[in-house]
């Protein structure tokens, strides 16, 4: 029993050290990106560095955002740990948002069912959403990847649609509905920020994740059908059964996500491309987070505070927030491969002993 | 109805179609190249997307070809960083795909911010060129059909008639030569080549850079013939749908263009549509090429599954 618990420290350990590794690395990266670019790169990655912390309005903003990180990364953690590639977040956010909003603009927006059937609308809709191009593998042999991003780009283009000709106020022009009333619309937790309902939605389907995975019947059964089909389908597991329902509760994840955002306290109205892309930044909190729900959570409030810290970049100096993005593919390049630590060779020479990787960021420069 | 009809069987719907399916069609013969050398290409559409912005902004200091060639540098580059994390550092090709693809998303609109001193959706003002097109007017002296061929024929961009080359090419290279067998036998089943002596890795990097260049001359007629300039996200998922056609394309050349075309006349609708039936909301249209593909690779993929299953029935 200890052996088992220290070989796992160990491979949390030499995780933890990578991801950080490849999260120096990048940052090194923007660094020199930055000091190409900037007029003034000392402040520029002063602002990434440290911008999120300096009000409570700013860590309100990256709450939220950390918040629907992990609801992302939590939908793309379930299709991963299937081995599925289902990329349908982003279309799961925009019709779980348009069903969310529907309900909210009803007559029980004003009620106080509003948010759990807002909540409900959205994750029904998302695994629909979720459902189809599961069902199309499963049955046909449709590549999901295919599947899912074009359902992705018709959910944008037909909500979109809805919302400029028939959500929006008439006349207006506006590409936005009108807030909702109030009771459809999370409370505030801390009054005068956005830390709202969202943060406790997402660490309740955290532990729900967790539970379905390695609780349950079913999550035993997924897993095998990700770490080895052929022998899952000899154990007389149904994989096609499990592909599918793998890719339909994921979708209600993103469902769930699509109503965090349009009843959250940063929207409160649904608005075209409200996602802002967010929903695709799942596959780097799941990959670095290695498809464990339980480490979903920490890898987005640290990603979330990165992310965070771009976007006042790109407000308050003259770096852009796209800066972000080399940082973003620069992570997945490193966490996803099997890199070798540069230096570790030498400093476990050097040390006469075997290294601990997360002593190695320093070995490393 | 009808002139919709009208629309479509004339030759300026047919130059349309020719001109929205270059892109299609380089993309879908790099999806290929890499499909059949065993790796699932999912960067497809960010490599257009780089090769776009290159092609655009070396188009301002350079001329045209010089243009074309650095975007296809451009796709070359992203296969080879592709095949370093894949092949050496044995990450999942499709994670790799997706982080250059998330590079081309963010990384182009700040590169284009950087090159044009903050513009942040468009190049409108950097003065870029385009890809000449064929004047093939002389065709008008061949007796009877000499005007309708010249309507059809003339006026393509260079790079359409390199690509019907390509594609020829392409299946030459495949079905013809031996470096073609070393490939298709790489994708099929590696041990079997690496046992013959076939350097797989290697087969696998470069299968992996020639997807990226033939994405990139896509780029580059996107950028310099379809649109004039660059717009943020302007490959708007055909990268993806190029993906879908690879394998509505039964995975053979001559079948990746037919699935080209049959995509470039569907988003070649969606151009020409809003002019006819106005009541037809323009995003509504817009869905046409994506809803298309799902149909499309559906019925595909169900047809070559009941295929499978009546091989294997006739073998008992």
């Amino acid at each position: 029993m200890s052996s088992l618990s220290s070989t796992r420290r160990a491979v949390f350990l030499r995780e933890l050290g990578r991801a950080l590794t490849a999260v120096v690395i990048a940052l090194v990266v923007a660094l020199i990106v930055i000091f190409v670019t900037s007029a003034n790169p000392g402040a520029a990655f002063q602002t990434l560095l440290t911008a999120p912390l300096s009000s409570n309005r700013t860590m309100g903003l990256w709450i939220d955002d950390v918040a629907k990180l992990t609801l992302t990364g939590l939908a793309f953690s379930l299709v991963f740990q299937a081995r599925q590639f289902s990329m349908g977040v982003q279309g799961q956010v925009y019709v779980g948002g348009l069903c969310a909003a529907l309900v909210a603009m009803s007559p029980i927006g004003a009620t106080p069912l509003a948010i759990p059937l807002g909540m409900l609308a959205g994750m029904i809709a998302g695994a629909a959403y979720g459902f189809i191009p599961g069902y199309a593998k499963a049955r046909f042999g449709a590549s999901e990847i295919v599947s899912s991003l074009m359902l992705n780009y018709i959910a944008i283009l037909v909500v979109n649609y809805l919302i400029r000709a028939h959500l929006a106020p008439p006349g207006t022009g506006q590409l936005m509905t009108a807030k909702f009333p109030d009771p459809a619309i999370f409370p505030a937790i801390i009054p005068g920020t956005r830390f709202d309902l969202g943060i406790l939605i997402a660490l309740v389907a955290t532990f729900v994740v967790w539970f379905l995975l390695y609780r349950t019947n079913w999550g035993l059964k997924l897993r095998l059908v990700g770490h080895n089909p052929k022998f899952a389908e000899y154990a007389g597991i149904r994989a096609s059964f499990i592909m599918v329902s793998a890719m339909t509760v994921a979708g209600a994840f993103g469902g769930l996500l699509g109503s965090v955002f349009v009843q959250g306290r940063a929207f409160g109205n649904l608005a075209q491309n409200f996602d802002g892309n967010l929903a695709f930044e799942g596959i780097l909190i799941a990959i670095v987070a290695r498809s464990r729900p339980l480490a979903v959570p920490f890898v987005a409030l640290a990603y979330g505070y990165l992310r965070q810290g771009a976007q006042l970049m790109g407000i308050r100096t003259d770096v852009p927030t796209e800066m972000i993005s080399v940082v973003q593919a620069i992570i997945i390049l490193l966490v996803a491969s099997s890199f070798s630590l540069p230096g570790k060779a030498l400093l476990a020479r050097l040390t006469g002993r075997r290294t601990v990787p997360a002593a190695a960021p320093e070995a490393a420069k | 109805m009808i002139e919709l009809l009208m629309t479509v069987f004339s030759a300026t719907f047919f130059v349309t179609v020719i001109r929205t399916t270059t892109p299609l069609l380089f993309a879908t013969l790099g999806g290929l190249i890499s499909d059949l050398s065993g790796a699932l290409n999912v960067a497809l559409e960010g490599m257009m997307l780089i090769a776009c912005l290159t092609a655009v902004i070396v188009s301002v200091y350079a001329p045209w070809y010089v243009a074309v060639l650095s975007g296809i540098c451009a796709g070359a580059m992203l296969g080879a960083l592709m095949a370093l994390f894949h092949l050496r550092f044995k990450a999942d090709i499709i994670l790799v795909g997706f982080a250059v693809n998330i590079l081309a998303a963010g990384g182009t609109v700040f590169a284009l911010s950087r090159a044009t001193g903050g513009d942040k959706g468009t190049s409108i003002n950097l003065q870029s060129k385009a890809v000449p097109s064929v004047n093939l007017s002389f065709l008008e002296a061949v007796p009877v059909i000499g005007p309708a061929l010249r309507s059809l024929l003339s006026g393509h961009s260079i790079l359409s008639w390199l690509a019907i080359l390509t594609v020829i090419g392409v299946w030459f290279f495949l079905y013809r030569t031996p470096y073609g067998l070393w490939l298709r036998g790489v994708g099929e089943y590696p041990a079997a080549p690496e046992a013959a002596g076939v350097p797989v890795n290697k087969v696998r990097a470069w299968s992996l850079i020639a997807s990226g260049a033939l994405a990139g001359i896509g780029g580059a007629q996107l950028a310099m013939f379809n649109y004039i300039g660059f717009t943020r996200d302007m490959t708007a998922g055909r990268g993806f749908i190029a993906l879908g056609a690879v394998l509505l394309g039964a995975r053979h050349p001559v079948g990746a263009m037919l699935a080209a075309l049959l995509f470039g006349i569907f988003e070649a609708l969606a151009i020409v549509m809003p002019n006819l039936f106005n009541w037809i909301p323009g995003e509504i249209i817009q869905t046409i090429p994506f809803v298309v593909t799902v149909l499309a690779l559906v019925l595909f993929s169900y047809r070559a599954q009941r295929a499978r299953q009546l091989k294997t029935l006739s073998k008992i």
